[in-house]
């Protein structure tokens, strides 16, 4: 009887962490901008997006190529022009920029594309297959202050982790092999790492973020009860996380794809928001996210092929 | 799982029956919860012997293939090619296209 008592109270208190309430008024949309077609200025299916000092990178996908905007959509440049072989890109996804390099998860030439913020190609690495340094699928990038690159590698079930100069260090994740447990992944779809090296994933169809020591310990996860792949649009949990970026404060922003959301977390997983446009239309208006210093937050929408710009509640 | 996908994939095309036409198929799959998962599956295909175009339809979950003249899949292959790929094959609605 005793222990009865005990285990309906631990699930009563757990209950509780597994619904938590909100803690911040949801972010206001003030402004859209794109729409379908593969004029300057228009999408295809934009997915990954960054910021980067004054401008915003879009990643559009199935235009082959990524666009540069500031911080009022107002075009600047498409880098990757499909004419040059070597910059080419092919289904862009997830994207990161780091001491003015811009690295791409170039999806379906199973490579990850380097630029300059300008858009000068300067070089890539991988190439297909399930070997170490090889791909099949990489789908997110993020670099440490070291310059080590960590790739989201979707198909192989992995991150792999490289130097500056592309020699493969290690991986995380066991290649192929799919698993709820603290050390599998279940197809990551992208990647952060924070100013102490910790390493967050979206690990996409186990609806959860890992995070992850320099060392390769698991050191937290989150995403529906324990974070065993219970998907959900309750606060907190997900449906397919698709990117993740963390802000200059140390708090998570999470495209949480399936659920038509944007998630924002504490830097240990404790739920504060969530925003994005009404989930009576179509699927994956919430894709992709990026954070400005400012604390604007720019998400790629998917379906709409458009980008939202959205601010906190009380800059509005 | 790619190289055997391909593989069955081509061998079966080589002794398929011939028509004269091309033929779209219109098949229901679960798993399709992503662009990525889209993305993937349209790469597979299109890389596949015989497959003249893919669109895919996420938010329904449909994937249609349209076929080069005088190739056809038969159910039962189209359903274990999507198992290969990690995917549950539904349904399909098939037509000639002339």
């Amino acid at each position: 009887m005793r222990k009865l008592c005990l285990s309906i109270l631990f699930l009563t208190l757990n209950a509780c962490s597994w619904f938590p309430a909100q803690q911040e008024e949801p972010y206001q949309l003030i402004q859209t901008w794109g729409g379908f077609g593969d004029a300057p200025g228009q999408f295809n299916e934009p997915f990954g997006i960054v910021v980067y000092q004054n401008s915003v990178y879009v990643a559009d996908s199935r235009n082959s190529r990524i666009q540069q905007f500031d911080f009022n959509g107002k075009f600047i440049r498409a880098i990757g022009p499909p004419e040059i072989k070597k910059s080419q890109l092919d289904r862009p996804m997830n994207m990161t920029i780091r001491n003015d390099k811009l690295y791409v998860a170039d999806f379906w030439n199973d490579r990850v594309q380097i630029f300059s913020s300008a858009g000068s190609f300067i070089k890539s690495v991988g190439g297909p297959g399930d070997e170490p340094g090889k791909f099949n699928g990489p789908s997110g990038v993020a670099v440490d202050s070291n310059g080590n690159v960590y790739v989201a590698d979707f198909n192989n079930q992995r991150i792999q982790y490289f130097n500056a100069n592309g020699k493969t260090l290690g991986q995380l994740g066991e290649t192929g092999e799919v698993g709820i447990s603290s050390d599998k992944f279940n197809y990551p779809t992208d990647i952060a790492i924070d100013k102490n090296k910790l390493i967050y994933v979206t690990d996409g169809y186990n609806d959860r973020i890992k995070v992850i020591d320099n060392t390769g310990n698991v050191i937290n996860k989150w995403g529906g009860p324990l974070a065993i792949n219970l998907s959900g649009g309750f606060n907190g949990w997900f449906r397919v996380p698709s990117s993740i970026v963390i802000a200059n404060s140390g708090e998570i922003f999470v495209a949480d794809s399936f659920n038509n959301r944007i998630q924002k977390f504490t830097s240990n997983g404790k739920f504060l928001t969530s925003f994005g446009l009404s989930t009576k239309g179509p699927r994956h208006t919430t894709v992709g996210v990026a954070v400005a210093n400012d604390g604007s937050v720019f998400v790629t929408d998917h379906a709409h092929h458009q980008v939202q710009k959205w601010v906190p509640h009380d800059r509005q | 799982m790619n190289s055997q996908f391909i593989a069955f994939f081509t061998i079966f095309l080589i002794h398929t029956n011939l028509y004269a036409a091309s033929m779209q198929y219109d098949m229901r799959v679960d798993g399709l919860a992503c662009p990525f998962c889209a993305y993937g599956i349209e790469k597979k295909l299109l890389k596949t012997e015989g497959v003249n175009s893919v669109d895919i339809n996420i938010e329904k979950g449909i994937v249609i293939v349209k076929t080069k003249i005088g190739v056809s899949f038969s159910e039962h292959q189209l359903n274990q090619l999507f198992h290969d790929a990690g995917f549950t094959y539904r349904s399909m609605k098939q037509r000639e296209l002339r």
